[in-house]
């Protein structure tokens, strides 16, 4: 059935379809620093289970002294802005030195924009010509309270990538489910032919956990070359997990919509 | 023009109201969740809201709470109605904004404070407690009420 009806009949819908062709779908990167150094390796920070990630990405920023190098502006996100010291920066930002880029979110990322950050970040890295890309990220177990030694797992791309894992002492993650940006940064990777790696270390699963992260830096320095000390993380635990609280709770309410309880289940064995 | 024509011929009336319902249930959805969103810090009795996650098994519901600096010996937990228990802890220091940076709230907090509400009945005088690590699990045993039996 067609229906006809003179441009000026439905003012209110009519403008709303021409505003949603103009609306600019693009995330930009924009580059803060004129020279990024190439072959670099490429790590993603992302708030995700324990906010392993994103602690795990201060801590380094403020050890290595990483400077910002690029951030992410994108109508497709909410109107957030971050403040330090009175000004605005983006949530979403690159931080960088001669041999790690490092990109970290200091938001919740909403589960529909993963699939075009993700792809946006790793399209400038390889511009960048970064030699690896590895995301760091928690692996949620129940009885986390009663463990003495935390485990550190990982994912990778391609073969070549797990041997290396296997060889520096993380176990491998042979059969499950993964969700959130880290699953859709190996799937692209694995797509695009680049070496890409996913560490993982058991956490709480509603709670954030600086001991996780400790753990997983201690292991992403054999990949990296760039020794970090931890002690740090783990003698401000306390004060990491009162901080970090806000943030949490954002994040789980988006891991909620994003099912991210899917990660427990036992998957159909399909080869 | 018959670009115009095409145009509104892909969006017929009925798809237009489907997508006025659709977008009318996103934003009342969104309005719900804003509805019970409050700080979780509060100025006036100098409490902050922690973190907490409840279990339910087959024999107990477990509610575990994140209670970074608490002092061990002040953590009380109290029931307040037949479903409701209450969780209060004192920190070992005062933690004001200032520590995190923040100059446009004034505030100093001491206590940590929440509320649960356990979703199924519970024997609430033969509660668990257990603080290890910054983490309290509080364990209480499922009441059962009736069982139906299977023919």
């Amino acid at each position: 059935m067609i229906l006809y009806l003179p441009q000026g009949f439905y003012p209110l819908l009519n403008k709303s379809f021409e505003e949603d062709e103009k609306l600019n779908d693009e995330i930009k990167i924009i580059e803060r620093k004129k020279e990024i150094p190439k072959g670099a390796v490429m790590i993603f920070g992302f708030p995700d289970v324990g906010l392993v990630g994103v602690i795990a990405a201060s801590h380094l920023i403020s050890e290595l002294g990483l400077d910002e190098v690029a951030y992410i502006e994108s109508q497709l996100l909410p109107p957030i802005t971050v403040l330090h010291e009175g000004l605005p920066h983006s949530p979403i930002r690159i931080f960088g030195n001669h041999n790690i880029l490092l990109a970290v979110s200091e938001t919740a990322l909403p589960g529909e924009l993963i699939y075009p950050i993700m792809h946006a970040l790793i399209d400038w890295a390889r511009s960048k010509e970064v030699k690896m890309m590895i995301s760091i990220s928690g692996i949620p177990v129940q009885d986390r309270q009663d463990l003495e030694e935390l485990k550190v797992f990982a994912a990778a791309s391609n073969p070549e990538m797990l041997k290396m894992a296997q060889d520096k002492g993380v176990e491998i993650l042979r059969e499950g489910y993964m969700v959130g940006p880290q699953a859709v940064m190996l799937q692209y990777c694995a797509t695009l032919g680049l070496p890409a790696l996913t560490l993982l270390a058991q956490c709480f699963l509603q709670y954030p956990d600086p001991e996780a992260a400790a753990k997983v830096l201690e292991h992403l320095a054999s990949f990296t070359g760039v020794k970090v000390d931890v002690s740090k993380l783990l003698e401000k635990g306390e004060e990491i997990r009162l901080k970090a609280r806000d943030l949490m709770k954002r994040t789980q309410q988006e891991l909620a919509k994003m099912r991210k309880t899917q990660e427990y289940d036992i998957p159909l064995y399909i080869t | 023009m018959s670009e115009e024509e095409s145009f509104r011929r892909r969006r017929s009336i009925f798809d237009l109201i489907d997508e006025y319902f659709e977008s009318l249930e996103a934003w009342a959805e969104r309005v719900r969740e804003t509805f019970f969103e409050r700080p979780s810090w509060n100025c006036r009795t100098c409490t902050i809201e922690p973190l907490r996650d409840i279990m339910v098994t087959s024999d107990e519901v477990i509610v575990t709470v994140d209670l970074p600096y608490a002092e061990q010996n002040t953590i009380q937990v109290k029931q307040v109605s037949k479903d409701t228990i209450e969780i209060s802890a004192k920190m070992r220091r005062k933690v004001s904004f200032d520590d995190f940076g923040i100059t446009h709230h004034r505030g100093e907090f001491q206590r940590f404070h929440c509320r649960t509400k356990i979703p199924v009945p519970v024997y609430m005088d033969r509660m668990e407690i257990r603080f290890k690590r910054g983490i309290l699990e509080i364990r209480l045993p499922r009441k059962h009420e009736y069982e139906i039996p299977i023919e």
